[in-house]
């Protein structure tokens, strides 16, 4: 009876322990697939930005040719490949993400301003509405930021008899809406941080809103307007969806670019023109997240 | 311009603050002056409305009602940055990116001091809180106490007619503190600006102020030197928060004229009493407030026992007995579970066990060390 007992007690451990095997080992794979699937198709691209070989089907050795092709205007075997055009595209693309993250910025920061010293009703209402874009889908603020310019600009033509056809103000326009949200949120967490007695302490000691504003308060939120401008000139930089529906002839950015590539065929070209597009948003992105980072740790 | 001998007049003051569940009251009607170069402590528990007087003073809020007057001067429509008055922060505020220098001379620059003279000022402030040679550092290289410091250099260096401090001292050991306590005092003194001292800690109130005005739920109870604090409390409330304090429950039969009544302790003691100054019924229940050094304890064969016309004498069992180094504290049990807490300074080491547990005794303490209060 007793040797029973731990006979079904050993066999109970035994069996609990391949469980907990099992589940500490797929805990442990967990993060692998998760790593996989996420840097996979990345790896690969680069990888084939460097391929020798025309195809995707091997790797064939190491080429810098896609790259030198990019720059020197060499004709593709399927087509021409315009390094004019994607250059005008890339500036294009500078263009915009400078303009709209100017204005982003400044609207973000004073939004943020406003709504962490601010007293106003409806401000709960307000700070909500903020993180909206943010959550909305992109192809649903991209349709309606579409149908909105067109709504405006045909009453306008009613009004005025005037035509307005979209272009880079409509790009701009749209990028500087999705971008205040972003901007704002960075500022915001780093005015949160800071002590509102500093700015009652400039104030005490002689400075009127304005110089507290200038000697105290910005200098303290500085890295965060940083990492917010940073952080919206990269996602006006990658924004695809939004600029494809808001743009008009002759102002593809980048990515509307090799958007156009891609409905011939996917070419080495558009592997290196990403891996080039992918490293410039990467080092945008780590110098914001550094900025947030030390502003946070200086607080 | 009309004068007044007052650094600062506080006239009827209400505060009111609307935070979601309805109004909270602040501040409750407070008037007080206070004068020209005095230190004047604000006294009271956590939440009595010690910081929103200062900061009402500060023009960092606006009272809802009443009038504040700095220098004979109203304060109203008077923002805090052309308010003659600097504070110093409990948590010190100093601009985390500017360096110790620029923080002091921060103040001076916006008076339009021109930047030489600005940094020699800065420099002779930082002599006077016995800090030099800090200029460069930003405050974060400071310790707590040089942070203190440098906050007090700050303001001191405005020349301002009020100097503001709120618990300038809480966040430092108690080691620190006290030596803070001694040259804050001092600095104080030397320099005669007029220093409105919030705390809650009432030794530090007591050691350092001119004045001390005890708050409670917004309301001054009262205001006086710290010795007449102490001796001669006006509340219940003020008792407690002052010291310790032994209150024992009575009923008043007669009023006594120079301030003395007869009480009819809970005990059934009949003794006489000094009336509180704020005392004016003439019966009722009340309450008689004696401060545990004033008790003396005497074995039952002591001679000295005997009452007499200035001194009362009341049966008693020691019930407990603590040594504190140097004191003894006695809780003693009189009928009618009233419980005294005595403290006698051991001036001997022998004294300390003088009486034992459960030994029957007469206590007695002189008439004028009592104090009646409303219950
Ligand atoms: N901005 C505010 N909004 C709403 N209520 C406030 C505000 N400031 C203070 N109060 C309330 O007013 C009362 C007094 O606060 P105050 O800060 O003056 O107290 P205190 O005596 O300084 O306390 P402590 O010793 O804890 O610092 C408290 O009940 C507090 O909750
Ligand atoms: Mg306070």
């Amino acid at each position: 009876m007793e040797a029973r007992q731990t006979l079904i007690n050993e066999s109970a451990m035994g069996r609990n322990r391949a469980i907990r095997q099992a589940g500490r080992m797929g805990l442990w794979l967990n993060p692998v697939f998760a790593y996989f699937f996420l840097w996979a198709p990345i790896l690969i691209l680069v990888l084939f930005s460097f391929n020798d070989s025309k195809s995707v089907a091997s790797f064939t050795g190491f080429t810098l040719k896609w790259y030198s092709n990019i720059l020197n205007n060499v004709m593709g075997a399927e087509r021409a490949f315009s390094t004019e055009i994607m250059l005008n595209a890339f500036r294009n693309s500078l263009f915009v993400g400078a303009v709209a993250t100017a204005i982003a910025t400044a609207l973000g920061t004073l939004i943020a301003l406003a709504m962490a010293r601010g007293r106003f009703p409806g401000k709960g209402l307000l700070d909500g509405l903020l993180f909206l874009p943010v959550v909305i889908p992109e192809i649903t603020q991209a349709i309606s930021l579409a149908i909105f310019f067109k709504v405006v600009f045909d009453w306008f033509d009613l009004i005025s008899g005037q035509r307005i056809f979209p272009g880079f103000h409509t790009i701009i326009m749209a990028h500087v809406t999705f971008n205040i949200s972003y901007v704002a949120i960075v500022v915001r967490a780093r005015l949160a941080d800071m002590d509102p007695q500093l700015e009652e302490a400039a104030n005490d000691l002689g400075a009127n809103p304005w110089q507290t504003f200038w000697r105290v308060t910005f200098p303290l939120i500085l890295p965060g307007v940083i990492a917010g401008a940073l952080l919206a000139f990269t996602l006006s930089l990658d924004d695809f969806v939004i600029t494809f529906f808001t743009s008009g002839v002759g102002t593809s950015t980048l990515p509307v670019f090799v958007y156009g590539l891609l409905k011939l065929t996917v070419t080495p070209e558009v592997n290196a023109i990403s891996t080039i597009m992918m490293l410039l948003s990467t080092l945008l992105i780590g110098i914001s997240l550094a900025m947030q980072g030390r502003a946070a740790s200086r607080a | 311009m009309p004068m007044s001998s007052y650094d600062v007049e506080l006239i009827d003051i209400v505060k009111d603050f609307d935070s979601g569940g309805g109004p909270v009251r602040a501040v409750d009607h407070v008037s007080v002056e206070i004068e020209d170069g005095e230190f004047f402590a604000l006294l009271g528990p956590s939440g009595c409305g010690k910081t929103t007087t200062l900061r009402l003073i500060a023009g960092f809020e606006q009272p809802s009602a009443g009038r504040i007057l700095i220098r004979g001067l109203a304060m109203e429509g008077i923002p805090a940055y052309h308010r003659p008055v600097n504070t110093v922060f409990q948590d010190y505020a100093l601009f985390p990116h500017l360096t110790v220098e620029q923080n002091i001379m921060f103040g001076l620059q916006m008076e339009g001091v021109d930047k030489k003279a600005a940094r020699k000022r800065a420099e002779e402030s930082l002599e006077l809180v016995r800090l030099p040679g800090v200029g460069a550092r930003k405050p974060h290289q400071l310790s707590g106490g040089q942070q203190q410091r440098v906050a007090l250099a700050r303001a001191l260096v405005k020349q301002p007619a009020v100097l503001l401090l709120d618990e300038p001292l809480g966040a430092l050991d108690l080691k620190l503190r006290k030596n803070m306590q001694y040259e804050l005092k001092a600095l104080q003194r030397d320099v005669g600006i007029t220093f409105i001292y919030v705390t809650h800690d009432q030794e530090e109130a007591i050691t350092m102020a001119d004045r001390i005005a005890v708050m409670n739920e917004g309301v001054m109870l009262q205001v006086g030197s710290p010795r007449e604090i102490y001796e001669h409390p006006e509340s219940h409330f003020v008792a407690d928060f002052i010291g310790e304090t032994n209150f024992i429950p009575g009923r008043m039969l007669e009023r006594y004229p120079g301030g003395y009544g007869k009480v009819k302790l809970a005990n059934g003691s009949i003794i006489r009493a000094q009336l509180s100054e704020a005392f004016s019924r003439a019966d009722g229940p009340v309450t008689v407030a004696i401060r545990p050094e004033r008790i003396g304890i005497a074995a039952l064969d002591d001679r000295a026992s005997e009452e007499d016309g200035e001194v009362t004498a009341l049966d008693a069992v020691l019930a407990e007995r603590q040594y504190i180094g140097t004191d003894t504290r006695y809780t003693l049990r009189l009928q009618a579970g009233i419980e005294l807490v005595a403290r006698l300074q051991n001036i001997n080491e022998a004294d300390s066990h003088e009486f034992s547990i459960g030994q029957p005794l007469k206590i007695r303490w002189r008439q004028s060390s009592t104090t009646v209060l409303d219950r």
